[in-house]
């Protein structure tokens, strides 16, 4: 095998390269951050409308979920970024152009958005895997509508959904990369950036793909260690409710 | 009324400037994510049986390939074979063909926990009964475990072709003229219409992705029901979940036995 490259591992290490490895590490923290509470609220929010008995609600999260999963993440990162200002009343929309960090913004709902139907697909599923009683007994113990959920269902939800929850959000990290479409000064960008600099990106993007799989590896291990943590025993629930 | 002003376009949306240039536009969004399925099926389906093996030499290599993969963004896998590869090894890759080997890459890795998925779900009697009948060990898998294995998958396989087809939209970055490129070219044309160009290009996405998530769940009803309630006698019926996520307890001669974790 012959390499037709030599390697200069200096590069990603000095002085403006290194600054922007490090912005681009910090963007994508805090556009995972950012987007794992935004689209768990609105998932939530969507998945609650989507089991609710109102006909309207009902329909309108289904139209969400609808919309939003059968279009690429990228489009709606995409559709904040150049559209979304548009959209808005002229004055608001240049103020958002003019926004020095709209990008990031942008970014986070375009990302949300896409996110937030899969989690809610998802939070769905888990409401069907909690045995009927569960409700009943809530009822019977004089829990309203919101306390059923906020104390009884929703805890569960999530419990009996973590692992797809946990690989929707590793997912979700992975598609912050994606926000170099829009210029968001992101670990990607920044690697393209120090490629299109100084024609030596091997070595940036090495260590921004190490970084990711890193990363991602540690989220699939704390999963794996909540979920044994929280793991139900869901013979013994199903025992009891038959 | 811009959006219907964007019919002028509908051709190079759908097709890019195909008859006098290359093919573009959305049919090659679902071109490349086809050649993509097909391209790493093989892959996929060795990678997942070889992580069911008992022997670790090859259970532990396939694994890493696999989680690696997974933990790498698309986008990155798209860096590296288009631009850094041929730095490295020297030689040329065309647009199209780096775009396709990319997302096959990351196709085979997502296909090899499909048919992980699958063959665990097959339950163990299978092999146990093929085996008592005088098989081999690679006869039962190919004429008993893997045909059903493959009829449990399919509704997933096609799901996942619904994500693929999603995620070619990416491949944009490399400049491939394809749909999202399409729609990007058009509304840096008429900057005006920015957003009549951008709707277009989610409609075009919507319309396939819609189509055969229908498909994937009709496939889903039907294949799921049939396998539960028809070929699996009642009395074992957790042993025949889809998916199962317990480890088994016992000791059983399925390669599913020596598998320990369903990771995430």
């Amino acid at each position: 095998m012959e390499f037709n490259y030599e390697f200069d591992w200096a590069i990603p290490f000095t002085d403006p390269y290194l600054g922007m490895i490090i912005t681009g590490i910090k963007v994508t923290l805090i556009l995972f951050a950012a987007t794992t509470v935004t689209s768990l609220c609105l998932g939530t929010v969507i998945a609650i409308m989507r089991i609710s008995r109102i006909t309207i609600l009902r329909a309108a999260g289904t139209l969400y979920v609808e919309i939003f999963r059968n279009v690429p993440g990228l489009f709606w990162i995409l559709f904040f970024y150049f559209v979304f200002p548009e959209l808005l009343p002229e004055k608001w929309g240049q103020a958002l152009n003019h926004y020095s960090h709209y990008p990031v913004v942008a970014g986070i709902m375009g990302l949300t958005v896409d996110n937030a139907s899969y989690v809610s697909d998802i939070l769905r599923s888990g409401r069907l895997a909690i045995p009927h009683g569960q409700r009943e007994a809530a009822i019977s113990t004089g829990l309203g509508r919101v306390q059923q959920y906020s104390h009884v269902l929703l805890p569960q939800m999530f419990r009996v959904t973590l692992p797809p929850l946990g690989t929707r959000m590793v997912h979700n990290f992975k598609n912050t990369s994606l926000c170099m479409a829009i210029t968001a000064p992101e670990l990607t960008w920044a690697t393209q950036n120090i490629e299109s600099l100084t024609f030596r990106g091997i070595e940036a993007t090495s260590i921004a793909t190490g970084f990711y799989i890193v990363l991602a590896g540690i989220m699939v291990s704390i999963i794996i260690l909540l979920e044994k943590y929280l793991k139900i025993d869901v013979s013994s629930i199903n025992q009891s409710s038959a | 009324m811009d959006l219907l002003g964007q019919l002028v376009n509908i051709k190079f949306y759908l097709l890019g400037s195909y008859p006098k240039g290359d093919v573009g536009g959305l049919l090659l969004n679902i071109i490349m994510a086809l050649m993509a399925l097909g391209l790493s099926f093989g892959a996929g389906a060795l990678l997942g049986y070889s992580r069911l093996s008992c022997r670790l030499y090859i259970k532990i290599p396939s694994m890493a390939i696999v989680e690696t993969v997974r933990a790498t963004p698309l986008i990155m896998i798209i860096f590296w074979i288009y631009f850094f590869l041929p730095y490295i090894f020297g030689g040329n890759v065309t647009l199209f063909w780096s775009a396709v080997v990319s997302l096959a890459i990351y196709a085979a890795a997502y296909q090899s926990e499909i048919v992980r998925a699958g063959i665990i779900a097959v339950p163990r009697g299978q092999l146990e009964a093929a085996l008592s009948t005088g098989m081999s060990r690679y006869k039962a898998m190919m004429y008993v475990i893997l045909p059903q294995a493959f009829r449990i998958m399919l509704p997933s396989f096609v799901s996942f072709f619904v994500s693929l087809f999603k995620d070619t939209s990416t491949v944009f970055i490399i400049g491939i003229i394809e749909l999202t490129q399409a729609g990007i070219i058009i509304s840096q044309r008429e900057p005006d219409k920015i957003y009549a160009a951008y709707v277009s290009m989610g409609i075009g996405f919507w319309c396939v992705s819609f189509a055969i998530s229908r498909v994937a769940r009709r496939l889903e009803e039907r294949i799921g029901v049939f396998d539960l309630e028809s070929i699996r006698p009642d009395a074992c019926r957790d042993e025949f979940m889809l998916l199962p996520r317990e480890k088994k307890t016992g000791e059983g001669m399925t390669p599913a036995a020596c598998e320990p974790e369903d990771s995430k």
